[in-house]
């Protein structure tokens, strides 16, 4: 708030003469007694009643804005539950998350069989196969090493019948299978491994 | 009739579209409109045409530039013709099936010689030889003689035994090499207990409840 000179005080209140105060101040006084005689002239403001009258016969809002203002607006929520249940409530969910992972048991037609693919690589991120059973898809059949010791496993339902196949070694490095003992020439310079899946069934 | 041949022609630009979807963005596009023409190809002679589909996405797999991928379905198209060739000679009526032919190109990949291929179609007549060939195969793998280990096999499809029972042979043939009986003793021992031999051992139960159905097996089942 800035200060007012009170040279302007005594002015305003006919103390001294308005010649008495430098040009500057002057203008000050002028305006301020603009200012004053504006407020003079305004209406006379309405009173509080009338405030709230006039708010009362306001046009009432439409259903959707009133839903859209409750659905909007925070309301309070009182939950009242006694102790016991919330603790049951906790313990339900703890022993939820504690439970093994239910996997579904595969069923097998009668055409379907089970291969295990077992692989030894060391040191690598990711280990999957790819063959004649998934177009040579990547992304499909991984194989997980578990316990880190480098040995890679799937056990994974396959049609029934001969296969080729290939594993592939962190996205990019193409492996046979050297423990499949059945090989064919993939006529890209490489050999598959070739896998015999027999019926479970049979 | 007439359904027939309208079937046929509505079926026919289908499966080549097919195809099509099948190899794009899977397979460099220079080499599609070529390995589609193949496969209609082997279509209209009767031929099985997922061999070459599979050869060219596998191409595609392993990024293989276009003109091997090309070469290598248009070896599997004649591959596959050798392979109904033989089927005939060895006493099959035309048109032997898709997949009796395309079992058979796949043991003369193996390695089988079409000798020996030729006398296990005639042993099993309108059956399926898979099993039987894959049999022999083994052994040849091991480096045995082809034509005794034919003789060994066709004698356990005259002793009744079928389907995976036939690899059971070839695996006991191994089984008795590995304690320390010659090939000889092996195939003489084995053939003397057809068909007596021992079952290869089921998957555990434990075994079948981990295994997965992965999300993208694509090949329609083939009896062995």
């Amino acid at each position: 708030m800035n200060p007012i000179d009170p040279r302007i005080h005594q002015v305003l209140d006919g103390e001294i003469p308005r010649e008495a105060l430098p040009q500057d101040l002057r203008r000050v006084v002028e305006r301020l007694e603009s200012a004053a005689a504006l407020l003079a002239a305004a209406p006379e403001g309405r009173s509080v009643a009338e405030r709230v009258l006039a708010r009362l016969r306001r046009p009432a809002r439409s259903p959707v804005r009133r839903l859209a203002q409750w659905l909007t607006a925070p309301h309070p929520v009182t939950l009242r539950i006694r102790p016991v249940w919330s603790l049951a409530l906790a313990a339900t969910l703890v022993l939820l998350m504690l439970l093994p992972e239910e996997r579904s048991v595969p069923v097998l037609g009668e055409h379907e069989g089970i291969a295990q693919f077992v692989a030894r690589f060391p040191g690598a991120h990711s280990v999957q196969v790819v063959g004649s059973f998934n177009d040579w898809r990547t992304g499909t059949i991984p194989l997980e090493d578990r316990d880190g010791d480098g040995v890679w496993r799937a056990v994974v339902v396959l049609p029934a019948g001969a296969h080729e196949y290939m594993f592939v070694v962190d996205d990019e490095r193409w492996v046979p299978d050297y423990s499949a003992n059945r090989f064919v020439e993939d006529d890209f310079g490489r050999e598959n491994s070739v896998l015999i899946v027999r019926p479970v069934k049979g | 009739m007439r359904v027939a041949l309208l079937l046929a022609c509505v079926a026919a630009p289908l499966a080549g579209q097919s195809v099509r979807i099948r190899l794009e963005n899977r397979v460099p596009a220079a080499a599609i409109p070529i390995i589609d023409s193949l496969v209609q190809v082997a279509g209209r002679e009767g031929l099985p045409t997922e061999p070459l589909v599979g050869k060219a996405l596998e191409g595609g797999a392993k990024h293989v530039v276009p003109a091997l991928i090309v070469r290598a379905v248009e070896t599997r198209l004649d591959q596959l013709r050798d392979a109904r060739a033989l089927l005939v000679r060895g006493g099959d009526a035309p048109p032997a099936t898709p997949a009796e032919i395309a079992t058979v190109s796949g043991a003369l990949r193996r390695g089988l010689p079409p000798p020996v291929v030729e006398r296990v179609v005639g042993a099993l007549p309108s059956e399926p030889r898979e099993s039987a060939l894959h049999a022999i195969a083994d052994l040849v793998a091991h480096r045995l003689d082809a034509d005794s280990s034919a003789t060994l096999v066709i004698a356990a499809i005259h002793a009744g035994l079928r389907g995976g029972r036939l690899l059971d042979v070839s695996h006991a043939v191994l089984e008795e090499q590995q304690r320390g009986r010659t090939w000889a003793e092996s195939f003489v021992r084995v053939r003397d207990e057809l068909p007596d031999v021992p079952a290869a051992p089921k998957p555990g139960e434990g075994t079948v409840q981990r295994a997965r159905r992965p999300s993208s097996v694509s090949k329609a089942p083939t009896p062995l």
